[in-house]
């Protein structure tokens, strides 16, 4: 049986002009032109899945409804990424319920008290003594603010 | 050892977490159609509010105490089910996690040194409330029979137990069978337990003191003589592979309203056999037997009439035998239709229906009948390209013709909350 190498190069004309190839060949023999070789390069697409959630069970995305962290550049409207499994610790950006109340903010723990800290002047900060009241929900690790 | 993770109130704890003034006010959650009660926060128990019972008999209770009542959502609790799954499979090798129901799962723990199964516990409750916000109990013991009877424990006495019993002693197993019930031990219901009270045995510590044998005469056979082993501390029911697949898949539905015309009846039916094929085609199984009941609405009771008490309708039921064991839509769905057409009377008034397949084969290794068409690879394709699509595009944008559009019969639900994890336009709020 005569064989011809393929060049892919050479297309498909060769391949017209003679179909006998081995079986390991037929995938490049069908060539269009240059696909082979990128081929090699190929990899998967980015997903954001993977870059922005590092622990899936634990990660909740939340809606904000306030302008209380514009300096720490979250905005009306953004959805923020809240990864509850990320232990809580001074100078996070946090998701916490107060006094029945969802609030962002960045925590500042002192021996018997926290401290919730705002990023914008209007608003201003929150002592919080009886710890009874409070409770932090989860730490904020990434912003999603449409432009 | 083994264990069964339990989460507390679980419907309850869901809402919790989305709901920052609810923390510890007493809530509750109702069934589909908000007919009955189905999960209490240790708030409303406390408040005398019965488990299953409808909610008409508690709402004056519920008003006069100001539980908060719910609405099922369970679109949420679906999805905080898997998180707390997910958070036991990430802590222990996967095989080792049997999804027993939504919330519930047993964990076998034989890598793990009895001496260190109670920390080991421990470690696994705290991970699973800080990441998903579910509180668990958490019953260890060396079977599952045993591994619920810590379970109970623990939920009944939380503050001093941390909700973590280990059964890990014989003499601690003991006691813990001493107290319990014999109505509360797994697999006995309510009519052998009031058999077993007949025969003098009140406590799960009086089985355990009988013979096999006994088991095997008493309690129906070869299932009586596993509980007994199991009550004795010897293990018989083994873990079973993870998702087992389902035998039978069962949807059924009240009507929001009264329902007496056939079209209505038929789109309610075709779309219930349309939820029943995607779970068969998720287990990779193809059902050979249908059935179908139409329930009719009770006769009014004549006014002043001594029958006081609650009448549930008469069923009516109808099944059909499929040439070729399927899981693609249409097929059902025309079974279900043409049953349903045998079942349905002009005038009557129905009130819930339901579709139920059963008897499977793997779909993967069809029987066909050597003597009818077998369905064909390129319906099963199409099946795989609707179910990607609603998947990704949520609430059925594809659908078979004969399950309209406009919803009437959909459940009634007018407390539910927002679907907070799964919707992108129905997150929660930060101020």
């Amino acid at each position: 049986m005569e064989y011809i190498d393929m060049d892919p190069s050479e297309g498909i004309a060769t391949q017209q002009i003679n179909k006998n190839y081995q079986a390991g060949q037929v995938v490049q023999a069908n060539a269009t032109g240059f696909g082979a070789a990128s081929d090699d390069f190929m990899e998967r697409g980015i997903d954001l899945n993977e870059q922005l959630i590092h622990n899936k069970p634990a990660t909740f995305f939340f809606r904000v409804n306030s302008d209380a962290m514009l300096g720490a550049g979250i905005h009306i409207g953004d959805t923020l990424i809240v990864d509850r499994s990320v232990p809580p610790k001074t100078g996070k950006v946090v998701v916490a319920i107060l006094n029945g109340e969802f609030l962002v903010r960045r925590l500042q723990m002192q021996a018997h008290s926290i401290t919730l800290l705002p990023e914008n002047k209007k608003y201003g900060a929150i002592h919080i003594e009886h710890l009874e009241d409070y409770k932090t929900w989860g730490v904020v690790t990434y912003v999603i603010h449409g432009l | 050892m083994q264990a069964i993770i339990d989460c507390n109130s679980f419907y309850c704890s869901c809402e919790r977490l989305f709901a920052p003034t609810l923390q510890n006010a007493p809530i509750v959650v109702l069934s589909n159609n908000d007919g009955c009660i189905v999960s209490r926060s240790d708030e409303a128990k406390k408040l005398g509010i019965a488990m299953a019972a409808p909610y008409f008999q508690e709402a004056d209770r519920i008003k006069k105490f100001g539980i908060h009542t719910f609405s099922s959502n369970y679109h949420l609790y679906g999805d905080l089910s898997w998180r707390v799954m997910e958070t036991m499979r990430s802590l222990l090798p996967k095989e080792h996690v049997e999804v027993y129901s939504v919330d519930e799962a047993f964990v076998d723990l034989h890598h793990i040194a009895d001496k260190d199964v109670y920390d080991f516990c421990i470690h696994l409750k705290n991970t699973i409330e800080t990441w998903t916000g579910i509180s668990v109990s958490i019953g260890a013991a060396p079977n599952k029979v045993l591994s619920k009877v810590a379970n109970r424990l623990a939920k009944k006495n939380k503050v001093q137990t941390n909700c973590v019993v280990v059964l890990d002693s014989a003499q601690k197993i003991q006691t813990a069978l001493q107290k319990t019930p014999i109505e509360d031990v797994w697999g006995i219901g309510y009519q052998y337990s009031e058999k077993l009270k007949v025969y003098g045995i009140n406590t799960a510590f009086a089985l355990s003191m009988k013979d096999l044998s006994w088991g095997k005469k008493f309690l129906g056979g070869i299932n009586g003589i596993k509980l007994i082993r199991e009550l004795k501390g010897l293990q018989s029911h083994s873990m079973q592979a993870p998702r087992t697949e389902k035998k039978m898949i069962a949807t059924t539905r009240m009507f929001g309203r009264n329902v007496s015309e056939w079209q209505e009846i038929e789109e309610a039916l075709a779309t219930y056999a349309t939820r029943c094929c995607e779970k068969l085609r998720r287990q990779h199984s193809a059902a050979k037997c249908v059935q179908v009941f139409l329930l009719r609405k009770p006769p009014p009771i004549p006014y002043g009439s001594a029958q006081a008490h609650y009448h549930r309708g008469s069923q009516v039921n109808g099944y059909a035998l499929l040439d070729n064991p399927s899981n693609v839509t249409p097929d059902i769905i025309k079974a279900v239709v043409a049953i349903g057409k045998t079942l349905f009377e002009k005038g009557e008034v129905y009130k819930k229906a339901g579709v139920i397949v059963s008897d499977f084969v793997p779909d993967s290794v069809l029987q066909t009948n050597l003597f009818i068409a077998p369905a064909d690879a390129r319906r099963k394709k199409l099946m795989n390209v609707i179910d990607n699509m609603n998947a990704a595009y949520r609430n059925d944008v594809l659908k078979f013709g004969t399950s309209s559009t406009h919803k009437n019969w959909k459940m009634r639900s007018e407390k539910r909350s927002k679907r907070y994890t799964t919707r992108w336009d129905e997150l929660c709020q930060v101020q």
